[in-house]
């Protein structure tokens, strides 16, 4: 019995130093980030490293968002996003709800089409998106970005969808269309409601996704008018400055709206993943 | 309510047949079940009653009217199902005034109705839980609930009791009854238990592989079972069957078993002369056996296990190299390997033609 519980503690000692690290390892970067943006100058450009900043400052916050297009790109980012998970929730919805429960010539060569576009590589379809933009006038645009984005994150939805629609019981769709529903209406009131954490838990996968979006929305924008964050701060950098502090500012704030939305949607979220998970 | 005529209705999925020509009519207020085993197609008949597969050949009529074409919505039907379907999402009260809320009924009116629902059905106390926190005797009583708040012209039920335990099941068996006898409504109920069947009702349409075997009343079907299936899966245990040969002397025709015993049928079992001489499958239900003194019995065989059920005992008998199950009284215990008289009235035995498996007489 001894040597079975000196045995457990051991390995739950090993256990915890392992996701310690892995903590650390995921963590750090974040922490090391947010310690840079509250740094004075002096502190971030040091022959020695500086960990802790000898005094706190909110200047690189300040300027960032008061003397660049910070907060432009900050709007663009929400607009495009938002337009992405709108695109994504009404055509991914019914999409995925009719792969879950029609049956139809070509089905399952649809579905597999979708994984494809998956398998390449982003960069491949950058040049082929960027001449179709183009010559639909929808280069540098808010909604032809999202349009974009739509094009590899809807597989990502759909698929994730059609798990949950699969676990909505079909009886519950019988007995609304005997109850005076249509079949859209079955759908709307019935398998939606019941399938809300996995659309909650995908709409945040897809909407996270398009915000951080970094190769799209470098060669789909050109102006600031559809310009998203991540490529602004990448903009930033400059041939002979870096502005290390207001970057790490950015970088920040950036991570603010994520955050709150897992704050918001967590415990339904982390239902919906356990729910898809269990099916799958 | 209404009467409900199936004509010709057919089903089939790709080249897999699984309903075939099935004529039923239904009075008003009548109560259909559909009954068989898994498989037989009778939950495939009441999805297409109730339009939500359509059917690929035949016409079904409710109330005279030609539905083919017709809605789920649009049929003036209400579906009670095995899983009780009811909407997760939503309160009892919601749950079971859906249907009213879809076509479009005032609030208060529909709260009305359902209250006189959740009445009839003593849920009344439970109107604002969800569905989770209810047990299944209670999550049944809402989906029956759902389904009389409209008063559709047809009933639909889905092998409604199938999740409920023992106890529970005989309860709401009961419930259905005089919901049934209350509304005078015209009910399809779905089930494989037989007993379920005989109790409830008026008319019993038995099925296997997508074919009518047998429809009529419940004391027919058990009566005159019109072929070996529908004997073996009506009634439990199952009827007994015996091959013997059909002989007969001027008194009447008589079964001749291998081993020399005869079995008198008594002059009333019709034309049976074709198969004289020939081999026959006798069928004899083990509540139709007596026990008897061997010199006076119809057959004799030796005990091979006695089971005591409380209100009977099962004694299982070996005549003439074939098991057969005698449902005797509650306080025969025949000793193991005695040799057992029964007693039988020729009216209960059934003959079937051992080829097509058909009765005969």
């Amino acid at each position: 019995m001894a040597t079975i519980a000196r045995s457990t503690r051991l390995w739950d000692i090993v256990t915890y130093a392992v996701l310690g690290l892995l903590a650390a390892f995921c963590l750090g970067p974040i922490a090391w980030t947010f310690l840079t943006s509250i740094k004075v100058d002096d502190d971030i450009v040091t022959k020695d490293m500086v960990y802790i900043p000898s005094r706190i400052t909110f200047d690189h916050y300040v300027k960032i968002w008061t003397q660049s297009d910070y907060p432009t790109l900050v709007l663009n980012s929400v607009a495009v996003t938002a337009m992405t998970v709108a695109i994504c929730l009404v055509a991914g919805t019914i999409a995925a709800y009719s792969f879950a429960r029609f049956n139809y010539p070509g089905r399952s060569q649809l579905m597999l089409g979708y994984l494809v576009v998956r398998m390449f590589p982003a960069v491949l379809m950058i040049i082929p998106l960027f001449i179709v933009m183009r010559s639909i006038d929808l280069l540098d645009t808010k909604i032809g970005l999202a349009l974009a984005y739509t094009s590899f994150l809807l597989p990502l939805f759909v698929w994730m969808m059609k798990g949950f629609f699969e676990a909505a019981p079909k009886e519950l769709e019988s007995a609304a269309r005997i109850d005076g529903s249509t079949r859209l209406g079955a759908m709307v009131r019935i398998v939606v409601p019941i399938a809300r954490n996995g659309l909650v838990a995908t709409g945040v996968f897809v909407a996270i996704a398009a915000w951080n979006e970094f190769l799209f929305a470098l060669m789909l924008t050109t102006s600031q008018g559809a310009r998203t964050w991540p490529v602004g701060l990448q903009l930033m950098v400059g041939e002979f400055q870096l502005p290390w502090g207001m970057l790490a500012a950015g970088g920040m704030i950036s991570i603010v709206p994520v955050v709150v939305v897992f704050a918001v949607v967590q415990r339904v979220m982390v239902a919906g993943i356990t729910a898809g998970a269990v099916k799958g | 309510m209404a009467a409900l005529t199936l004509k010709g209705v057919r089903k089939s999925f790709g080249a897999i047949t699984v309903l075939r020509n099935i004529d039923i009519e239904l009075e008003d207020g009548g109560f259909l079940v559909l009954l068989g085993p898994s498989g037989c197609g009778k939950s495939t008949l009441l999805s297409i009653i109730a339009g939500l597969e359509p059917a690929s050949g035949g016409d079904i009529l409710i109330g005279g009217k030609r539905v083919n074409d017709v809605f789920p919505k649009d049929r003036n039907i209400a579906m009670v199902f095995q899983s009780y379907a009811l909407y997760p999402t939503m309160s009892v009260r919601r749950n079971i005034g859906f249907g009213l809320e879809m076509r479009g009924m005032p609030a208060a009116e529909r709260e009305t109705a359902v209250r006189r629902a959740a009445a009839l059905l003593q849920v009344e106390h439970l109107l604002d839980r969800k569905p989770a926190n209810l047990s299944g005797g209670q999550r049944q009583r809402v989906a029956m609930g759902r389904a009389i708040v409209r008063n559709p012209d047809l009933f639909l039920f889905d092998e409604p009791l199938s999740n409920l335990d023992a106890k529970l099941r005989v309860e709401m068996r009961t419930e259905i009854k005089r919901l049934h006898d209350t509304l005078h409504s015209t009910v399809v109920y779905v089930t494989h238990d037989q007993l379920e069947a005989m109790t409830l009702g008026t008319l019993v349409a038995v099925m296997k592989d997508g074919i009518l075997q047998q429809l009529g009343d419940p004391q027919t079907i058990y009566d005159r079972p019109a072929n070996m299936f529908v004997a073996g899966f009506i009634g439990s245990p199952a009827m007994n069957f015996l091959t013997a040969t059909l002989g007969g002397t001027v008194d009447g025709p008589e079964l001749e078993l291998e081993d020399g015993q005869r079995v008198s049928l008594g002059p009333d079992l019709g034309d049976l002369g074709a198969w004289r001489g020939k081999k026959v499958v006798a069928g004899m239900r083990p509540e139709a056996f007596q026990s008897c003194p061997v010199d006076r019995a119809d057959l004799k065989g030796k005990v091979e296990v006695v089971e005591p059920t409380g209100p009977d005992t099962m004694v299982i008998v070996d005549v003439s190299g074939t098991k057969l199950t005698a449902r005797l009284g509650a306080r025969e215990r025949p000793a193991l390997g005695q040799s057992l008289g029964l007693a039988i009235a020729p009216t209960a035995i059934s003959l079937f033609d051992p080829e097509s498996t058909q009765r005969i007489g």
